[in-house]
C-alpha cells in the first residue's frame, strides 16, 4: 500500500513538472580587455560569424576569439544596440546614440549618410522591408522608413501608440511590426502613404509595454510583455495564447524558439527561463549566472548552440542537444524513462526513481540494477545482476521476482526487451524468451525459449538483446559474435567484414532497418541484410571499444565510448564528435546504459552522469563552415573578389580563412590545396596559408575545415585568381614582337633589292652610256672631222698636229679610262672636258669657247663623261659660226654644276637618239637624290647637275 | 468688394494665402511662445551638365512655436530672382512652377527633437513635415541647423528637391539644362512675437 501511495505521489509529481537539467552552458569571454563589456545583440550572418554588438564596439567572434570592428567615426559612442543582416550578406549596426553603420564590403563600416540626418534616439531595430525598404526603430523617435531616396518617420502623430520603440520586426509582406508602449502598431509605407494598424490591450493583448516581437515560424509571433510575459499572437484569428500564467513579473528582454519544441525568454531581472511545449511549464534557468540578472538577447546558431549574452555576466554557449541532470549518482548501470515520463536509474547499489521537485534521487529497491525496461502492459521490469528479474506493477503496488526457481539459469540479466508479447532477456546464461504477468496467480511468468552455449549462440554469455522491426531477435554475446533469431531459426555470425567479431555490446536499427552492433574492440558494423560494414577509427570512429548504440528521433545513431559520445548519420556515415561540451570529457560509460525518453529525447547514463539528448529536428550543420577572411599579396589585403587577377609580381600571396564550429572550436582542423601549384592537400592547424613567387597562371585556393577528422563531404572555400603573364609573355606582346620583326626583316630586304635593283640599273646606264661615248667618240663625223682638222693642222703646223694627236690620244684614253668607273672627279671630267674642247677649237676656232668657273674642282664629283656629253650636245645641237658663236659656261652654283650654252639651233636638226641626256637623268637618280635640272629658255640651255661631294650625293 | 478682389494681382493672393495660414497656426497656438521670419532668405541650385540656375528669394515668412515644436514656412515662388536671363524666370514661373496656380512653397510640421529654445547655442535638429511645392505635397523630413542667440533664433538648412515628386515636368529639349535634383538652402532669422 505503501509502495502505491509513493508511486502515486511521484507519478503526480513529475507530471507536474520536467526535470532540473539544462545544457551546460560556458562562459565565452571576450578576453581581458574587455572584461566590463556589456553585450547587447547578437547576430550570426551568411558566412557563420557570431557578431556581438556590445557597450563597447561590435566584435565577431569565430569560436576562438573575438575582433572589435571600429567604426570609422571616432564620436559614435559605440553602444551597439541592434545589429541587421540584408540579405546580400551587409551587415548593419544601429547604435545608442541614433547612428547607423553599414558593411561596404567585408569588415569595411561606413556610417549611413542620409539628407535627413540620423536619429538621435537609440536604434532598437534595423530590418529590410519591400522593395529594399530600410526599416528603422529608435526609442524616443518612433519607427523610420528610407525607400532608397528620403527618410520617413512614423511617430505619434501618425498614430503610433508611442514614440518609444524596444523592438522591430519586418515580416514576409515588407510590414514593420513595432513593440511600443501602447501595444503593437503594424506599420507600413506605400509611397506616401503611412497605414498604422494598432494592436492593444483591448484587442486581447495582455499588457500595453510591448518589448519583443518574434515569429514562431508559423506565421505566428512570440509577444514578449513588460509585466505580463509571453504571449503567442496568432493574426489569423486575432487571438493571444498566454505561454504561462504564473509569469514571474519581470519585463521580457528575449525570445528564442527552439527546434519547435521549446522557448527560451530571457528577462530583464530575473534571468533566463525556458517553456517545454510538451512539458507545459515555465522553468527558471538554474545556471549560477544565467539564473537571474539581464539576459539581453539569445540564439540558436546553426549547429544547436544555444547562447545568451547576460548584460553584466558575459556571453554564453551550451550546445541544446545535452543536458546534464544536476545531480549525480554513482556507478550508472541501466536507465529507463517510462511513457507517464518518471525516470528510473539503476545503479550497482539500487533502483532509484528521480523526484524532480526536490531535484533528488530517491532509492526504490537496493539491488544492483543492471538493466531496466518498460513493458507494453505497463509494468516495470527490473533486471539485476545476480538476483534475477523484478516485474513491478507499480499502479497496483504488485511485484514479481523471477530466480533459479523460475528457471533462470543465471541472474544476472543484462538486458531487457520485448517483442509481440515476449519478453526477452539477455543474461549470463543464455536468452530467455518469457511472458510475465500477473493475470495467472501462482503462474506468472513462463519461459518460452531458451538459447544457451548449447544452441548455435554458442556461449551463455549474453550482452544484449534486440528484436528489430522485421521480427527478427538479435543477440549480442561475449566471445561468439553476433546471433540472428529469424522465423525461428538462429544464425551466428563470428566474422564481419572481414573481421573476426567477439563480443558484441549493443544492437540498434536505423531507419533503413539496417542492424548497427558494436564490438568491444572492433568499433561499430552495419549490416543491410546482405552484408557487413565496418566503421572503425579509420572511418573516423574515436573509440574501437563502443559501449552503447542508440538511434534518435531522427535516425541518427549515437556511439558512446570512453572518448565521449559520436553521432552518426547512417546514410552518409558522417560523424560529429561530442565530449566537453556535453559534459562527458573523461567518463567511461556502461554498457547499454542508455533509454529512449519522451519528446525526440534519449537517456544516457555515463558512470555518475545522467544526459539527456536532444533531437534538433533542425537541419543543422554537420561541417565547420570555413570562410577565406582575407587574402593579401605581399600583405596588404586584396580588395578583389574572387575570380580575381593579379599582374606577374603580385606573386607572394597569403590566404587567412577560418572554420567556425562553434560546438568545439578547438577541434577544427584544416587542409587546402591550391589547384595548379600543389600537386595534394596540405592538413594544417593553422587559419592562414603562404604562397610566394607563383609563377604565372590560373589557380584556385580550396580549403576546407574539419571537425572530425575526416574531410569527407567537407565543404570548400575556394577563391580563383589568375597571375598574369609579365609582360614578355604575354602573347600580344609576342606577337607584336614578331610582327615588328618580321617588318623590320621585310623593310631591310626590300631595301636590299631596292639597293640592288639600282645597282643594276646603274650598271646598266653605265654600260649604255660608255656605249654612247665610244658610239659618239668612234662617230665617224668625228673622226672625220677631227683627221680633217690634223690634216689642216700639220700642214699649217707640224707642232700643234703632234700635240693634237696627243690631246686626241689624251681624250680617248680618258673615256677608256674613265668609263668603267662610278664617278669621277670633276677636275678629272674638266681636264677632259679641256682636252675635247681643244680638239673642237682646232675646228670651230675662237667660235666655241668654254668657260670654266670652278673654284674647287677636287672637292665635287660628277658621273663620267656627264659633262663631255653635255659639251657634245651642245656643239651637236647649235650653229657655231663667226657671226654665232657658242658659249658654253661650267660653273658650280650652290648643290649645281651648271652647265650651259647659249641656244642657237641648226637648221637641220644633227640626227639624235635623245640618249645623252636622258642617259645623264638617268644615272643621277641613281647617284642622287636630286634631279638633273633642265632649263631651256629661246636663247639659253642649261643643264643643272647636282654637285655631288665625298663621291655621294650632297 | 468684388472689384477689389478682382484687382488683386498674385503677389497680394499669395501674401493673403501666407497671412492665413500663419494666422491659422497663431490661433493655434495661441499662448505659446512663438518666434516670426519676415525676410527669411531661400536659395536654390539647379547644377545640370549643360547649365547652372541659381535663384534667390528674400521674402520667406515663417513661424515656430517653442511649445508645441511645430513650424510653418512660406516661400512666394514668383519672388525669386536671379537666373540666367529674364525668360529663363519667366519660364521658371509659367511654364515649370506654375506660380499663377501655386503661388507658394511652404512647409510646415513638427521638430523631432526636443530643443530648449531658451538656451543659446547651436543645435542640429531635424524638421519633419509636410514640403508642399508645385502643389504636391511630400513628406520630408529635413535636418536644420538650429542657433539660439538671446531672443533670436536663426535656421539654417539645406535640402534637395526632386523634380518628379512634385510633378514638375521638364521638356526634352532643356533636359539637360535643368538638374533632376534642386538644391535648396534656407535662411531664417526669428524674432519672438
Amino acid at each position: 500500500m505503501k509502495q502505491t501511495y509513493l508511486s502515486t505521489l511521484l507519478l503526480v509529481l513529475l507530471q507536474a513538472g520536467g526535470f532540473a537539467q539544462e545544457p551546460l552552458f560556458a562562459e565565452q569571454p571576450l578576453g581581458k580587455l574587455y572584461r566590463q563589456v556589456k553585450p547587447q545583440v547578437m547576430l550570426e550572418d551568411q558566412e557563420g560569424f557570431i557578431w556581438v554588438g556590445t557597450d563597447r564596439g561590435l566584435f565577431r567572434y569565430d569560436g576562438r576569439q573575438y575582433e572589435l570592428f571600429a567604426m570609422p567615426d571616432s564620436l559614435c559612442n559605440n553602444e551597439v544596440t541592434a545589429l541587421y543582416e540584408n540579405e546580400a550578406g551587409q551587415l548593419w549596426a544601429g547604435f545608442s546614440d541614433g547612428r547607423v553603420f553599414h558593411e561596404q564590403r567585408a569588415g569595411q563600416f561606413v556610417m549611413w549618410t542620409l539628407e535627413e540626418g540620423l536619429p538621435v534616439a537609440p536604434i532598437t531595430g534595423l530590418g529590410e522591408g519591400a522593395d529594399g525598404q530600410i526599416w528603422m526603430a529608435t526609442y524616443g523617435e518612433g519607427l523610420y522608413v528610407h525607400n532608397g531616396r528620403h527618410l520617413y518617420n512614423l511617430n505619434t502623430d501618425d498614430g503610433l501608440p508611442g514614440n518609444d520603440l524596444y523592438t522591430l520586426h519586418v515580416d514576409d509582406a515588407g510590414r514593420a511590426w513595432v513593440g511600443t508602449d501602447g501595444g503593437i502598431s503594424i506599420c507600413s509605407m506605400q509611397g506616401q502613404s503611412k497605414n498604422i494598424e494598432n494592436i492593444t490591450t483591448a484587442d486581447g493583448l495582455p499588457d500595453e509595454i510591448v518589448r519583443v516581437i518574434q515569429p514562431d515560424g508559423k506565421g505566428r509571433y512570440w509577444i514578449g510583455t513588460y509585466g505580463q510575459g509571453v504571449v503567442r499572437y496568432d493574426p489569423q484569428s486575432a487571438s493571444f495564447h498566454t505561454l504561462a500564467e504564473d509569469w514571474p513579473e519581470s519585463p521580457v528582454n528575449t525570445i528564442l524558439e527552439v527546434s519547435h519544441q521549446e522557448v527560451w525568454v530571457g528577462t530583464d531581472g530575473d534571468g533566463l527561463f525556458r517553456y517545454r511545449f510538451a512539458e507545459e511549464r515555465l522553468q527558471p534557468v538554474q545556471h549560477a549566472a544565467l539564473g537571474n540578472g539581464k539576459i539581453q538577447d539569445l540564439h540558436f546558431d546553426a549547429e544547436g548552440n544555444l547562447w545568451a549574452l547576460h548584460r553584466s555576466e558575459g556571453i554564453y554557449k551550451a550546445n541544446r542537444r545535452f543536458e546534464l541532470v544536476a545531480e549525480t549518482l554513482p556507478h550508472i548501470q541501466a536507465v529507463l524513462q517510462q511513457q507517464d515520463g518518471s525516470l528510473w536509474v539503476g545503479t550497482q547499489e539500487g533502483l532509484f526513481r528521480y523526484d524532480d521537485t526536490r531535484r533528488s534521487f530517491t532509492m526504490v529497491k537496493p539491488e544492483n540494477v543492471i538493466s531496466l525496461h518498460e513493458g507494453r502492459d505497463g509494468h516495470l521490469y527490473v533486471g539485476t545482476f545476480g538476483n534475477g528479474l523484478y516485474c513491478m506493477d507499480l499502479e497496483n503496488g504488485r511485484e514479481k521476482h523471477l530466480t533459479a526457481a523460475d528457471g533462470l539459469a543465471n541472474g544476472s540479466v543484462l538486458d531487457i526487451s520485448e517483442q509481440g508479447d515476449t519478453i526477452w532477456l539477455a543474461t549470463l546464461g543464455g536468452v530467455y524468451s518469457l511472458r510475465c504477468g500477473f493475470e495467472r496467480p501462482g503462474s506468472i511468468s513462463a519461459v518460452l525459449q531458451h538459447f544457451d552455449q548449447k544452441s548455435a549462440v554458442g556461449t551463455n554469455f549474453i550482452y544484449t538483446v534486440f528484436p528489430d522491426s522485421k521480427g527478427r531477435v538479435w543477440f549480442g554475446t561475449d566471445g561468439e559474435g553476433l546471433s540472428v533469431l529469424e522465423n525461428g531459426k538462429l544464425r551466428n555470425y563470428v566474422q564481419a567484414d572481414s573481421v573476426p567479431i567477439q563480443a558484441v555490446y549493443s544492437i540498434a536499427e536505423d531507419q533503413r532497418g539496417h542492424i548497427w552492433f558494436s564490438t568491444a574492440r572492433q568499433g561499430v558494423f552495419s549490416f543491410d541484410g546482405e552484408h557487413f560494414t565496418q566503421l572503425s577509427v579509420k572511418e573516423g570512429l574515436r573509440d574501437q571499444v563502443v559501449t552503447s548504440l542508440i538511434t534518435d528521433a531522427d535516425g541518427h545513431i549515437l556511439i558512446a565510448h570512453s572518448s565521449g559520445l559520436d553521432i552518426l548519420d547512417p546514410v552518409s556515415r558522417h560523424i560529429i564528435y561530442f565530449d566537453e561540451e556535453a559534459g562527458l570529457q573523461g567518463l567511461d560509460p556502461n554498457l547499454n546504459a542508455v533509454a529512449k525518453g519522451q519528446n525526440r529525447q534519449l537517456w544516457l547514463g555515463w558512470e555518475d552522469r545522467l544526459m539527456r539528448y536532444t533531437a534538433l529536428d533542425d537541419t543543422l550543420a554537420i561541417h565547420p563552415r570555413v570562410v577565406i577572411k582575407e587574402v593579401s599579396v605581399f600583405l596588404e589585403s586584396v580588395r578583389q573578389k574572387s575570380p580575381a587577377t593579379f599582374g606577374a609580381s603580385d606573386n607572394n600571396l597569403v590566404f587567412e580563412y577560418v572554420g567556425l564550429w562553434y560546438t568545439s572550436p578547438e577541434k577544427v582542423r584544416y587542409r587546402y590545396k591550391l589547384e595548379g601549384f600543389d600537386l595534394d592537400w596540405i592538413q594544417s592547424g593553422d587559419e592562414r596559408a603562404i604562397y610566394s613567387n607563383l609563377p604565372p597562371g590560373s589557380y584556385t585556393f580550396n580549403v576546407s575545415a574539419t571537425e572530425n577528422e575526416s574531410f569527407d563531404q567537407a565543404p570548400i572555400a575556394s577563391y580563383a585568381f589568375t597571375i598574369r603573364l609579365p609582360i614578355w609573355r604575354q602573347w600580344w606582346f609576342v606577337l607584336l614582337l614578331l610582327l615588328s620583326v618580321i617588318g623590320l626583316a621585310y623593310l631591310w630586304l626590300r631595301q636590299r633589292d631596292k639597293q640592288k635593283e639600282r645597282e643594276a640599273l646603274l650598271l646598266r646606264e653605265k654600260v649604255e652610256s660608255q656605249y654612247e661615248a665610244l658610239k659618239s667618240q668612234i662617230n665617224p663625223h668625228f673622226l672625220f672631222n677631227s683627221f680633217n682638222t690634223l690634216i689642216t693642222i700639220i700642214e699649217e703646223n707640224p707642232d700643234l698636229g703632234v700635240v693634237y694627236v696627243e690631246k686626241l690620244s689624251d681624250f680617248y684614253r680618258s673615256i677608256l679610262q674613265y668609263r668603267e668607273q662610278q664617278l669621277i672627279g670633276l677636275e678629272e671630267e674638266l681636264r677632259l672636258v679641256q682636252d675635247y674642247i681643244f680638239l673642237l677649237q682646232q675646228r670651230f676656232g675662237e667660235h666655241l669657247q668654254l668657260q670654266v668657273e670652278v673654284d674647287k674642282p677636287a672637292r665635287y664629283y660628277v658621273a663620267p663623261l656627264a659633262l663631255q656629253m653635255l659639251v657634245e650636245n651642245a656643239v651637236k645641237h647649235n650653229v657655231i659660226s663667226r657671226s654665232k658663236p657658242l658659249y658654253i659656261s661650267i660653273r658650280v652654283e650652290g648643290n649645281a654644276i651648271l652647265v650651259r650654252n647659249n641656244r642657237q639651233a641648226k637648221l637641220t636638226k644633227a640626227p639624235s637618239t635623245g640618249f645623252g641626256l636622258q642617259n645623264i637623268i638617268t644615272r643621277y637618280r641613281l647617284l642622287s637624290e636630286q634631279e638633273v635640272q633642265v632649263a631651256q629658255t629661246d636663247h639659253t640651255f642649261e643643264v643643272a647637275l647636282p654637285a655631288l661631294q665625298n663621291g655621294r650625293s650632297s | 468688394m468684388n472689384s477689389i478682389f478682382d484687382m488683386e494681382n498674385t503677389t497680394e493672393k499669395i501674401k493673403r494665402g501666407i497671412t492665413a495660414l500663419l494666422l491659422l497656426l497663431i490661433t493655434a497656438v495661441l499662448p505659446a511662445q512663438h518666434y516670426l521670419a519676415e525676410e527669411g532668405k531661400v536659395y536654390f541650385k539647379s547644377d545640370a551638365p549643360l547649365e547652372l540656375i541659381e535663384a534667390r528669394s528674400t521674402a520667406m515668412r515663417a513661424i515656430i512655436d517653442a511649445d508645441k515644436r511645430t513650424f510653418a514656412f512660406s516661400v512666394p515662388i514668383s519672388s525669386f530672382e536671379g537666373f540666367n536671363s529674364p525668360l529663363q524666370r519667366v519660364h521658371f514661373n509659367e511654364n515649370y512652377l506654375e506660380s499663377d496656380r501655386y503661388p507658394a512653397a511652404t512647409f510646415s510640421g513638427k521638430i523631432i527633437e526636443k530643443v530648449n529654445f531658451t538656451a543659446p547655442g547651436t543645435y542640429t535638429v531635424r524638421a519633419k513635415g509636410k514640403l508642399t511645392v508645385h502643389g504636391i505635397e511630400q513628406e520630408r523630413i529635413i535636418k536644420s541647423e538650429l542657433t539660439v542667440s538671446g531672443a533670436a533664433l536663426t535656421v539654417r538648412a539645406a535640402f534637395t528637391v526632386l523634380l518628379d515628386e512634385h510633378d514638375i515636368t521638364i521638356p526634352k529639349i532643356v533636359y539637360q539644362k535643368i538638374a533632376e535634383e534642386i538644391e535648396v538652402e534656407v535662411e531664417a532669422v526669428f524674432t519672438p512675437e
